[in-house]
């Protein structure tokens, strides 16, 4: 499995490379603006590494997408297909590395955007106060007596964060059972791309119903998207199994 | 050693491969006989598990054909397959991650043999180059069955001598080897028993030295019988 993943890896590095570079160059960008007093260029920073975050996740999991696509219906699906590995290993692999990659590149962004406000606040100690009274006034807001989205702490945004990795995860992996279903299933039928569209929003819509069954009735928000993100990874395994099971049983390259 | 059992492969509305049941035995050389879309590709497809077959069966060592028998089997697609981003080096390091039976020491000389170097990029390689190359890392596996699918396709002379005499160096006797072409003339060189396969069907399986004693027809002679329009 580990040998399968590094080449899960090496498919896809160059993209993640490049990303890494843009990121780099937006984080200098920021720290010239914070630093040299140029405010458009602070401004400029911000933007571009809020974007980066959004997009950075987006391209991960869309590469990841694209690999399998080509690892199935061009020749190079003999490289993996004639090895003796199972199908839930090479899919396990690229569920693994993809899921592995989210979740750092998300941990960097956090981490990033964490050290970013810390520079922020130890430069200009006037929006500290800002922020401090922004957190004042949200801490104000209540719903039934509990405040609704005030006390902003880590434990809190983490989980935020986790249950939005965690759900594009499960959308990844969602595509992926599309994907293969097009291939192994539908394929050289007519509308095979349009069906498994179809069926990817058929399941997307299916998941969140069931999601908010189990959980709708947590009133704490912040356990609502820990427990969401929980359901997102027990579901991304499910479509995990049942994506494996399809090529096993029904997949020619 | 490799069997097939009435063996079939349907894609839409045509029969790739039909009822085709045949055993084939270790110590031999098939040539696998047959003009284009003829079936020979679907055949060896299923027989390294990469398709799978509408009916039937295909066996190796009695046993289905499974993640097992990927180990033993050696298998050559007529198209190039390897990742566009790998050099030859990063070939030879993919098959020793995956196969046990591969040996690097093999690889080196088949490649020096081929006069490919390892810092090459596959995807700057001529069709030539590229068909040694799969030679070259197909016979690098000390594998028990090789499938090599038209080995000498796309390439020239010189480059078919030393492609035949790669294989041949390593068709000891308890190996399996079947080729497939449809550059008969070659095919005559190398191996010992033929398949005819025709519209999907086994036409025969054939010893060559047999049939040459006793029917007095070459390879190429029963390929024009079976195949030709205005002979058979």
């Amino acid at each position: 499995m580990l040998k399968l993943m590094k080449y899960e890896f090496r498919k896809t590095w160059f993209t993640k490379a490049i990303l890494l570079a843009i990121t780099a160059l937006a984080e200098i960008v920021y720290l010239i603006g914070l630093y040299g007093d140029r405010e458009g260029l602070l401004a400029t920073g911000v933007f571009l590494l809020m974007l980066l975050a959004v997009g950075g996740l987006l391209v991960i999991g869309l590469g990841s997408v694209v690999t399998l696509h080509r690892d199935m219906n061009t020749k190079q699906s003999y490289m993996l297909f004639m090895t003796p590995n199972s199908c839930y290993s090479i899919l396990g692999a690229k569920v693994l590395e993809c899921g592995i990659s989210i979740l750092i590149t998300g941990a960097v962004f956090f981490a990033l955007g964490a050290l970013d406000i810390t520079l922020l606040f130890a430069r200009n100690g006037e929006l500290k106060a800002l922020w401090d009274w922004v957190r004042e006034l949200l801490s104000s807001i209540t719903i039934n007596g509990r405040s609704f989205l005030g006390d902003i702490r880590l434990q809190s945004l983490l989980s935020v964060s986790f249950s939005l990795l965690a759900g594009w995860l499960l959308t990844v992996t969602t595509i992926y059972l599309a994907v293969v279903i097009s291939s192994a299933l539908l394929n050289g039928k007519r509308f095979s791309g349009l069906i498994s569209f179809v069926l990817f929003l058929i399941l997307s819509w299916g998941c969140a119903r069931l999601a908010n069954l189990i959980s709708g009735s947590i009133g704490d928000y912040f356990m609502l998207m820990l427990v969401n993100g929980l359901i997102c990874l027990v579901f991304s395994a499910v479509m995990y199994f049942v994506t494996a099971q399809i090529m096993e049983k029904r997949l020619s390259v | 050693m490799l069997e097939s059992k009435e063996l079939t492969k349907v894609f839409g509305s045509k029969t790739a491969v039909d009822h085709v049941s045949v055993k084939l035995e270790k110590g031999h050389v098939y040539a696998m006989l047959g003009p284009n879309g003829s079936g020979k590709t679907t055949w060896m497809k299923m027989a390294a598990g990469l398709i799978k077959p509408s009916s039937g069966q295909v066996l190796f060592q009695g046993e289905p054909v499974s993640l097992n028998s990927r180990k033993h089997v050696a298998y050559m697609s007529t198209e190039p397959y390897f990742y566009s981003w790998m050099t030859i080096k990063d070939v030879g390091a993919y098959y020793a991650d995956f196969f046990e039976d591969y040996s690097p020491r093999r690889y080196q000389a088949l490649l020096q043999r081929m006069e490919l170097t390892e810092g090459m990029k596959v995807k700057t390689l001529s069709s030539g180059m590229m068909a040694k190359l799969k030679i070259a890392v197909t016979m690098s596996r000390d594998a028990l069955v090789y499938m090599l699918d038209e080995p000498f396709n796309g390439v020239d002379l010189l480059a078919r001598d030393e492609i035949r005499a790669s294989i041949l160096q390593y068709a000891t006797e308890d190996k399996l080897l079947l080729l497939s072409s449809h550059l008969v003339e070659e095919m005559e060189m190398v191996a010992d028993r033929a398949l005819y396969i025709k519209e999907g069907r086994l036409v025969e399986c054939v010893d060559l030295e047999t049939m040459r004693s006793e029917r007095g027809v070459s390879m190429a002679d029963r390929y024009r019988q079976i195949y030709g329009h205005t002979e058979g």
